[in-house]
């Protein structure tokens, strides 16, 4: 897409959702909520999160004993944990959760009872919102927020960051080998390339259906990534469908492993997984054969650390995120996790000077730039979901 | 005398709660998700236990889909893989048993330690296993090459796919099978012979006819399991072209917002098995009907 076609078809979009917007808070009485009740900010529609009790007070002692974590897997580097339990004389206890959902759901019935969630997004934000199940920070414990990037201080999902401290950033992008395919692949056929029958057998794509079908939408030159437009919908599941005959790609999560292993050449993949690719990498090869392609349309996100409202060790739980976004300790948990932390203190020379990221990937680093002009996913309307499920459906039954 | 059938009555009660409790309410369960509605918040299930007020709006559009729609592939193809997984894992497992009762003498114990053993190990344990032996530079890859046999097993191959759902339940087959075959009155086998049956002829019309009970439960044992299966997929294959009816189930309801289409595949899936088990086990009475008489 020719830049200046790009810069149109935003104009419009973006005047569309406007447009939208307004009729929506016309019926709506001005919030942000959809017509189900969850508070959902956008970044044409931000929002302010309802607060329904005060922080804890400023200047409280840390507590001693146990800190419970709720985090992805192989989401915290172990050394930082220790580092924490060493500084603080405290005992980091984790959960796992695998899916946004699921952990709601079990931090809901009670299952998980954490101090600290790590890693949630924005379109699990507005659940555990309308579930009353997160405390507002006090930031005099935080004060290295003053580290995030400035963009996200404010963000769209929940502004003033009452509730949230971002954790990582990371953009939708396609990860390949640089010893089979040049890097001018892109240039010239930009997302086309996921449909080039020469890779049959050797390409993934992300099992997500939010991440997938927006990237098919991107590639039919849409640039809305939680389109409501069942033609452009349907348009999107058929270009998968049309994937899928050409190169009967595989549907998982496991590039940051199979790339490496030399097992595929490309797949359409989180940033992020690219560097904890280079982790994966047989001893004794160059990392340098992982490339990544940013495409110019594309989703950004960021993940978030929050505490619950239940949180039997609050000033601990503040004192983790002050501590994760501590630039050195960023630094450190990153060596492990290979995700971007959210912290404007870690530029692209800062992580290029640390040594850990080959120059093939320097274009999976998410500059600032980039992630002020990436587009974001929030959640759909059952309505319009059930329409990405339909469409998701007939691309995953073959 | 009296009291007897109350006491039967009072010995059926362990197996009677057992059935309420961990399959008939469970089942219920499972289809007041698949016909109750979805949380507008927080997009999980909401069973509705009212069965009078049911909904079966996304229940027949679901229908509608196995019958016409995308998913009705997958079904077509998960019927076709379980076919093929069970005619392989007869032609293995049938000889396998058949000497073990046979033939195998005074080593029998040692031949069936030989089968179970590697199954002590979990099943993802073996699966992630084989997924390291077929990976492109992976010792099975390797040693297939010796032959010729240049194949990418991890391509999402339906091969693949089919040869794991065999090697994972065979050995299920094996045990109820060599369990009949050791139990079968081989004198009569020697009777057929003193009348002049060849050797292939006893087989055909005695030991097969008399071990299709086993066939048949063997059958249904490894079945049941493969009908369901979808981790054997998520590892071996990860694409769409083998998808099976477990990983849609698995997907609808861990990673979608309706559960309630997974819970209705559930349904339906057991609908099917319950009719082929229905027929199997009317042909197996009748057989048994035919022999006593």
């Amino acid at each position: 897409m020719q830049r200046r076609d790009f810069l149109r078809k935003l104009a419009i979009t973006t005047g569309g959702i406007t447009v939208g917007g307004a009729v929506l808070s016309a019926c709506g009485g001005g919030s942000s909520t959809t017509a189900d009740g969850l508070s959902i900010g956008t970044p044409q529609n931000p929002i302010k999160l309802p607060v329904s009790t005060d922080p804890i007070a400023d200047g409280l002692a840390n507590e001693s004993g146990t800190l419970e974590i709720l985090n992805w897997a192989d989401y915290m580097n172990p050394e930082s944990i220790a580092a924490f339990e060493t500084q603080f004389g405290v005992k980091i206890s984790t959960s796992i959760y695998d899916t946004e959902e699921g952990a709601v759901a079990k931090l809901r019935n009670g299952t998980f009872k954490p101090d600290v969630i790590l890693g949630m997004t924005d379109t699990g934000l507005a659940k555990l919102i309308a579930a009353d199940i997160l405390q507002p920070l006090n930031k005099s414990y935080i004060p290295n927020f003053g580290n995030v990037i400035s963009g996200l201080r404010n963000p769209y999902y929940d502004l003033e960051s009452q509730y949230t401290v971002p954790y990582f950033i990371y953009g939708n992008g396609i990860g390949y080998r640089t010893d089979v395919i040049d890097k001018s692949a892109f240039a010239q056929n930009g997302y086309e390339v996921l449909w080039d029958a020469k890779y049959n057998g050797r390409l993934a794509v992300l099992d997500s259906y939010r991440d997938t079908l927006a990237m098919a939408i991107f590639r039919n030159g849409g640039n809305d990534a939680n389109s409501s437009d069942p033609d452009e919908i349907k348009k999107a599941g058929e270009a998968l469908i049309e994937m899928r005959e050409a190169v009967n790609p595989k549907v998982d999560i496991l590039g940051y492993q199979e790339i490496p292993a030399g097992n595929r050449d490309i797949q359409f993949l989180w940033s992020g997984d690219m560097f904890t690719a280079v982790q994966y990498m047989p001893e004794g090869l160059d990392p340098g054969v992982l490339g990544f392609w940013y495409p110019e349309t594309t989703v950004t996100k960021n993940d978030f650390m929050c505490v619950t409202k239940a949180a039997k060790s609050p000033v601990l739980a503040h004192q983790l995120i002050n501590f994760l976004s501590d630039t050195d300790s960023a630094l450190k948990n990153r060596e492990y996790v290979g995700y971007q932390p959210a912290l404007e203190t870690i530029t692209v020379d800062t992580l290029l000077a640390s040594g850990t990221i080959p120059e093939s990937l320097v274009d999976a680093l998410v500059t600032p730039e980039k992630y002020a002009s990436g587009l974001a996913q929030v959640t759909l309307e059952p309505a319009v979901d059930a329409l990405w499920l339909e469409q998701w459906t007939a691309f995953t039954a073959g | 005398m009296k009291r007897t059938p109350r006491l039967w009555t009072l010995f059926a009660l362990p197996g009677t709660t057992w059935l309420v409790a961990l399959f008939a309410i469970p089942f219920y369960a499972v289809a007041c998700v698949a016909f109750g509605t979805i949380d507008p918040i927080f997009r999980d299930a909401v069973p509705q236990w009212n069965p009078l007020s049911w909904d079966f709006t996304q229940a027949s559009q679901t229908l509608a889909s196995l019958t016409s729609g995308p998913l009705r592939g997958v079904a077509i193809r998960t019927v076709v893989y379980v076919f093929c997984a069970m005619v392989i894992s007869f032609t293995i497992g049938f000889p396998i048993a058949y000497f073990l009762a046979r033939h195998s003498g005074k080593r029998k114990l040692l031949f069936l330690a030989l089968i179970i053993v590697p199954f002590w190990v979990n099943y993802l344990m073996r699966m992630l296993a084989w997924v390291n032996l077929l990976s492109s530079d992976g010792l099975f890859t390797r040693f297939m090459r010796l032959f010729g046999v240049n194949y990418n097993w991890l391509d999402g191959s339906p091969i693949t796919v089919v040869l794991g759902l065999v090697y994972g339940y065979v050995p299920f087959l094996i045990l109820p099978l060599y369990a009949t075959l050791e139990r079968l009155d081989w004198r009569l086998i020697d009777a057929a012979r003193d009348l002049g049956a060849n050797s292939r002829q006893a087989f055909r019309l005695v030991t097969m006819p008399m071990s299709k009970a086993g066939l048949v439960a063997a059958g249904i044992l490894i079945a049941l399991p493969m009908f369901g299966d979808y981790y054997t997929n998520d590892l071996l294959s990860r694409s769409p072209s083998t998808e099976m009816l477990g990983n849609q189930i698995d997907f609808f309801l861990n990673g979608s917002s309706q559960p309630q289409n997974g819970a209705l595949l559930v349904i339906v899936l057991s609908i099917f098995l319950l009719a082929l088990m229905s027929f199997y086990l009317r042909s197996t009475r009748q057989q048994a009907r035919q022999t006593t008489r």
